[in-house]
């Protein structure tokens, strides 16, 4: 590092909070684009941090134990630590985070170190229907991380190299040198898993917002709740970033930066609102058949080619 | 020195006057006939100790003329063998039957003295006619002892032998008519010089009658009717006789006539002993009577032993030693062996194999009952083992490499129901037994003799040296101290442990090195865990100084004898140790069937290296010169160790039913022998091809795909020691997969995944065993919310199932980083989605681990529940260190591993500082470590600041939706928790393999009672199938 350490943790708070505040914003501006479609008015864009704000503020908080506590502790630091390994923008000094560290591979595994620490957490909380909601969402998990995985094996096969900041180098200059359209079936594959990922419609069994109004919505709160909602801002944001560093072309500047990811979560929410919900287990077949054979074909383009 | 000839006098004349001493004083008649037996003994003793320091034989004259006017006899170094052999179990034989021949007229006495004479004449004489002279004597005497007890059914038997024995003798006396009207002499030497006169169809004929009236007498398969029924109704001690001393009697006698056989038919000859070695052993598979059972093996190890003889005849070997030891060492285990289970099953009585559960309690029968069965089924390190070892190297080495497979085959089909009835006196059981002081006795001078005789054998194995059996002393020695406290043995075997692995550490290369850290350093520090089981815990100490000191003798071989004996002594401890657990009994067969099948191939991989190099030492050959077969059999041998899929059915219930602790030391320890062995033969052999295809290709989806259904089946388990069983199997996988790319990425992520592995599931499986201890139950859904309880064991398994997983910080995801990066780099791509996607359900399984045993609620009465005994976690604590240095500072062992795999090949990762760089990537795990604490150290330090504002509750106060939770136990999500997963994906968790595996069986059954269904009962079937025998033999031999 030709930085000292002081000048990293300072980039590293500063990169944090851009894209902490980018997500959240994000969230909030889907929520009203959502309510719009349905023909409603919606909440301000703004609301998503009125409710950190307040979540945080609260005197009060009640806990079962330890690993209760320590749940959205995991589950945040997953989120930030997913975000902090990734390369941001393209040659930016502050953006680069601590992307040498590791590479993609440390990135694909380290999403996993939130989601166990916030399934950990939920169990603690003793409710019958959180480990319920865990189990959907390991099971789902499992289930569209194999088309991502074939993916990112075929775009390492492609680009020789697992470091992201290579794979963004290679696809610079031009639109048609966007993975987007240099294998684009590896995107297809990547943009399924992605459906899964980001747990919109009609994936989002897991957290069924209509049908379990329990679980760890309802357990963790105060502080808690005010941790897993910045996460989730964040974490959004993170893996759009990765996607956007995968397949299109990753960015060069800010506002590339939130275009992209922004046009990517569009069609998220696209999906999402158009579609009625799976089952877990139609979640589970779904990916294995469809996004499989886009998958496993996108190693065979690279492969002999 | 005394004449030989003494022997028929003291027999005869004391014969004589037991009748006459009798009347007056019974005790007197005794003491006639117990001595008389004992100066037979002594002087063949005797001669034996002389002609085995160096004098000659002795041809014993009669009646003052020489041969052929007069009969001979000649003592030489394989008679004085034979006849003290004989002498002696005659006498101990007559010794266990002290009571019955007190109780009975004195009749049985002087039958008995005359069948052991008749038995020292068929050996001694060298004249034909007396042969048959002494035939008949024998079988007079043996068929009236049948009778002895006076049954319908000894009665029925012992007219099935006299009509046996008489059409054999009959056939027998034909063919020496026809030989002195060829020859003109009856003296068997002088047959032999006279042997060109014996020609033409007449000619062969006549030899013809004598073979097969002697191969009649041996009971080959199918004329053995008779025999089967006389060994399962006469009694114990004379069927002992019988089934020992007359079939050596009579296989000497038929050795003795071999030579006037044409030598180019004697392959038929062996041909029908290992047909009978084989179909016999089969047969025996289905057999529950006892003595019957024994029958079976009896005529099975008679027909190896016939079979043996003859090779060694076709094809000398160019040591007359290895023929020795290759006949004695058969011929002693049936002996010693078949001897003492007969003494001992006349003992227990029962009849039923089953109903021998219990015998354990009768601790000194149990022992050599034991002893008895390892001899038999050729387990090391009886003279058997030996004998086999030297065969199959024979046998290879000589072009007769395809009699081998039918010779472990019946071997395979022997061990199991040998061991299958060892299981079943092992299991819980009551019965009375008579203790009688004087069978004891004989038991165990025979016990005692197997043991020696062991010893000696193996000093005479050509490249055996003694240090190959520190396990077997080590073991003894444990065995001697077994009345020590637990605490106290635990600590001494941990000593010795660690004491030779410092003195071995600095002999090794690099390669081994690691593995003996991994199985010594593993072992001893998992034996903390045994200190606190039972007050003496009899038994298993002893059982673990062998298999620690069998695996340290396996990473030291050199040579492949040292190799197989390590294995084999790895086998067995490790079973015995399995077979302790409560119900264990059925998945113990299972794990020593699969184990001994896949010590069988290795046998044979060993024998065919024999053949192509012709020497024991294990060289490195980077030349594929040699055949194709060795390094694919030597692998499949230990693939089937590993558990790899298809062979794996033995390995969850094994590893699940045995004792928790033992668990956590074979599932992460003893499973790497066949990683050791698989980096072995890839060292020693290089790259093969099997059709076109690269072995390592095969290798390595066999290894993924393992991997992958190890997890899908441990995912739908809700016992928590099946479910860790599977998810070895699966990490076990991944080690075979990164071996097969050999590559040196895939070679150091290999031995990285191995210590790994042993890290992270001797960490929970010790820990488990402590909260199996507490809770008494391994059903996961019957645990629950222990976290409070047992804070120590949850972080030990939470610190487990990170490293299992994969996740970051810790130093799983280096393995995983390896992996992928060594498989792009091969160009193997669907093998790497395939690990992933593995790794993906094994984060499935790992969750449903943690949450089921410690989150959720707390069932009510776990209420009062400990934290589990110290002695689990010293242990995992120390295990947990290693997981926290190895994922802080990854060089501390990626440097040494590098290294390690640079002398196979060329490195192909670096590492800058603390980057580890490959061509695909980098990885820094020391900066990963830090990032990931700081932020959570800063998170922490944050909540921590609103402590106050925090309200501890109950676990049972949770939003209910305006209900109140019933109990805990109806609120607590642990049974079918992957529900929608088994729905969706359920079918690739079924166990396909088990129903393969079942119609194998069934069909081997159903075989075997085909054949049962030969043995009609009726004495005049039997006598049918012995002329349809000779019949078919001379049809196949060919008449020319």
């Amino acid at each position: 590092m030709e930085q000292s350490l002081f000048t990293a943790i300072a980039y590293a708070i500063l990169s944090l909070s851009a894209i902490t505040v980018y997500g959240i914003t994000l969230n909030g501006l889907v929520i009203k684009i959502v309510a719009r479609v349905h023909g409603r008015h919606g909440p301000p864009v703004w609301q998503r941090f009125l409710d950190i704000i307040k979540n945080y503020g609260r005197r009060r908080s009640v806990a079962h134990g330890v690993m209760f506590f320590m749940g959205p502790i995991f589950r945040l630091a997953g989120g930030i630590g997913t975000y902090l390994f990734i390369p941001a923008i393209l040659g930016s000094a502050i953006f680069s985070n601590f992307s040498f560290s590791g590479d993609l591979l440390l990135v694909m595994y380290f999403i996993f170190f939130g989601q166990l620490g916030m399934a950990l957490g939920a169990g603690e909380s003793g409710h019958p229907y959180s480990p319920i909601g865990v189990s959907r969402g390991l099971s789902q998990m499992t289930a569209f991380e194999l088309p991502f995985a074939l993916s990112v094996i075929a775009l390492a096969v492609q680009y020789d190299t697992f470091s992201i900041t290579e794979i963004v180098m290679a696809q610079q200059g031009g639109i048609l040198n966007w993975t987007l359209f240099t294998n684009p079936l590896a995107v297809g594959a990547g943009l399924f898993a992605m459906l899964g990922m980001n747990m919109h419609s009609p994936f989002d069994i897991v957290i069924a917002p209509q049908e379990i109004p329990i679980g760890p919505p309802t357990e963790f709160h105060s502080q808690y709740l005010g941790m897993l909602q910045t996460n989730r801002g964040l974490f959004t944001a993170a893996k759009l970033v990765l996607f956007m560093n995968l397949y299109f072309g990753g960015a060069t500047n800010f506002l590339e930066l939130i275009i992209k990811t922004f046009f990517i979560y569009m069609i998220n929410v696209a999906v999402g609102v158009a579609f009625p919900r799976f089952k877990t287990e139609q979640s589970i077949r779904f990916f294995l058949k469809v996004p499989l054979l886009i998958a496993i074909a996108a190693i065979l383009f690279v492969s002999l080619t | 020195m005394v004449d030989p000839i003494y022997i028929f006098i003291i027999a005869l004349a004391a014969a004589f006057l037991i009748g006459l001493v009798n009347k007056l004083n019974k005790n007197c008649a005794s003491f006639l006939f117990y001595s008389s037996l004992l100066i037979m003994t002594y002087i063949t003793g005797n001669w034996l100790i002389r002609i085995m320091s160096g004098a000659s034989g002795k041809i014993i004259y009669t009646a003052g003329f020489q041969p052929p006017f007069a009969i001979n006899l000649y003592m030489g170094r394989i008679e004085s063998f034979l006849t003290l052999w004989i002498n002696l179990v005659g006498l101990l034989s007559a010794v266990y039957l002290y009571d019955k021949f007190s109780k009975q007229k004195f009749y049985g006495k002087i039958l008995y003295l005359m069948l052991i004479m008749g038995l020292n004449g068929l050996v001694m004489t060298r004249d034909l006619f007396n042969l048959f002279v002494f035939l008949e004597i024998s079988s007079i005497s043996t068929l009236a002892l049948i009778a002895f007890n006076d049954d319908y059914q000894s009665l029925s038997s012992g007219l099935k032998y006299g009509i046996a024995s008489g059409i054999a003798s009959a056939i027998f006396l034909l063919g020496t008519i026809f030989l002195y009207h060829q020859t003109g002499t009856l003296n068997i030497d002088g047959i032999y010089q006279t042997n060109a006169l014996i020609g033409g169809k007449i000619g062969f004929i006549t030899v013809f009658f004598l073979i097969a009236a002697m191969l009649v007498e041996l009971k080959p398969f199918p004329a053995n009717g008779w025999a089967l029924d006389v060994y399962q109704s006469a009694e114990n001690g004379i069927v002992a006789i019988i089934a020992v001393a007359n079939s050596g009697a009579m296989l000497y006698a038929l050795y003795k006539l071999l030579p006037v056989f044409p030598q180019e038919y004697l392959q038929y000859i062996a041909g029908v002993g290992i047909l009978t070695f084989v179909i016999s052993n089969l047969m025996g598979l289905r057999q529950k009577n006892v003595k019957r059972l024994l029958g079976y093996s009896s005529i099975a190890q008679m027909g190896l032993l016939l079979a043996a003889v003859t090779f060694l005849i076709i094809e000398r070997p160019d040591n007359l030693r290895i023929g020795y030891i290759i006949v004695a060492g058969i011929f002693l285990s049936h002996f010693l062996a078949k001897a003492g289970l007969f003494w001992i099953s006349g003992i227990v009585k029962q009849q039923d194999v089953k109903n021998w559960a219990g015998l354990k309690q009768h601790t000194f029968l149990f022992f050599f009952f034991g002893i008895f069965i390892l001899a038999l089924s050729g387990l090391p390190p009886f003279p058997g083992f030996w004998a086999k070892w030297e065969l199959v190297k024979h046998l290879f080495s000589n072009q007769l490499g395809g009699w081998v497979w039918l010779i472990l085959l019946g071997s395979l089909f022997e061990a199991l129901y040998l061991l299958r009835w060892f299981i079943h006196s092992f299991q819980p059981g009551r019965f009375k037994i008579d203790v009688d002081n004087i069978k004891y006795s004989v038991i165990g001078i025979f016990g005692i003799i197997a043991i020696f005789m062991s010893y000696y054998t193996s000093t005479m194995i050509p490249g055996m040296e003694l240090t190959y059996l520190l396990p077997v002393i080590t073991g003894l020695v444990f065995f001697l101290v077994d009345f020590l406290p637990v605490k106290l043995k635990a600590a001494l075997l941990m000593i010795f442990t660690g004491g030779y692995l410092w003195y071995l550490f600095p002999e090794l290369n690099m390669l081994r090195r690691f593995f003996a850290l991994i199985f010594l350093g593993g072992t001893g520090i998992q034996l903390f865990g045994t200190f606190n089981i039972g007050k003496k815990r009899v038994g298993f100490f002893p059982l673990m100084a062998i298999l620690i000191f069998a695996l340290a003798n396996l990473i030291q071989a050199q040579t492949t004898i040292q190799l197989f004996l390590a294995w084999e002594l790895m086998t067995i401890s490790s079973w015995l140790l399995i077979m302790r657990g409560r119900r264990s009994q059925d998945p113990s067969l299972l794990y020593i069937l699969f184990s001994l099948g896949s010590a069988f191939i290795i046998l044979a991989a060993m024998g065919l290296y024999y053949d192509m190099t012709g020497s024991v030492e294990l060289l490195p050959l980077f030349t594929s010169e040699l055949s194709l077969w060795i390094p694919i059999l030597l692998s499949v041998g230990f693939l089937i160790k590993i558990g790899t899929i298809g062979a794996h059915i033995w390995l969850p219930g094994s590893y699940a039913e045995a004792e928790d602790d033992f668990t956590a030391i074979i599932s992460p320890v003893v499973s790497k022998a066949g990683i050791f062995g698989l980096f072995l033969t890839l060292i020693l052999f290089g790259k093969q091809h099997l059709a076109g295809i690269s072995w390592n290709v095969i290798l390595g989806w066999l290894g993924g795909i393992t991997a992958l259904a190890g997890a899908f089946m441990a995912v739908f388990q809700e016992d928590i020691k099946r479910l860790l069983a599977y998810s070895s199997m699966g990490q076990l996988g991944y080690i075979v997969l990164a071996v097969a790319i050999n590559s040196h990425l895939g070679w150091v992520t290999a031995l990285y995944l191995a210590i790994n592995h042993l890290f992270f599931k001797a960490m929970i499986l010790m820990t488990i065993a402590g909260v199996i201890y507490r809770t008494g139950t391994r059903k996961m859904y019957q645990m629950g919310g222990l976290i409070k309880k047992m804070p120590f064991s949850f972080i030990s398994v939470l610190i487990g199932i990170i490293a299992l997983s994969g996740v970051p910080p810790l130093s799983g995801f280096g393995g995983k980083w390896m992996l992928y990066t060594a498989l792009i780099e091969k160009g193997w791509y669907f093998q790497a989605g395939l690990s992933f996607f593995a790794s993906a359900v094994a984060f499935l399984y790992c969750f449903r681990l943690i949450h089921s045993i410690f989150l959720g609620q707390l069932k009510t009465r776990h209420q009062n529940l400990k934290e589990s005994p110290i002695w689990y976690h010293i242990p995992s604590y120390i295990f947990i260190a290693g997981v926290m240095a190895i994922s802080t500072f990854p060089n501390l062992i990626l440097k040494p591993l590098i290294k390690t795999v640079s002398s196979y090949f060329p490195a192909s990762i670096g590492i800058e500082g603390y980057t580890v760089i490959s061509s695909l990537g980098y990885w820094n795990g020391n900066a990963v470590m830090l990032i990931t604490m700081g932020i959570f150290m800063v998170l922490l330090i944050f909540m921590l600041m609103r402590i106050r504002s925090v309200t501890r509750v109950g676990q049972f106060n949770i939003v209910y939706a305006a209900e109140k939770p019933d109990k805990p136990e109806t609120t607590h999500v642990a049974y079918n928790f992957f529900a929608p997963y088994q729905k969706a994906l359920g079918f690739m968790g079924k166990s396909r393999f088990i129903n393969f595996w079942d119609v194998v069986s069934q069909w081997s059954h159903s075989l075997s009672a085909a054949f049962n269904a030969i043995y009609t009962g009726n004495a005049q079937t039997y006598a049918l199938h012995i002329f349809i025998f000779i019949v078919i033999l001379y049809l196949i031999i060919g008449v020319r």
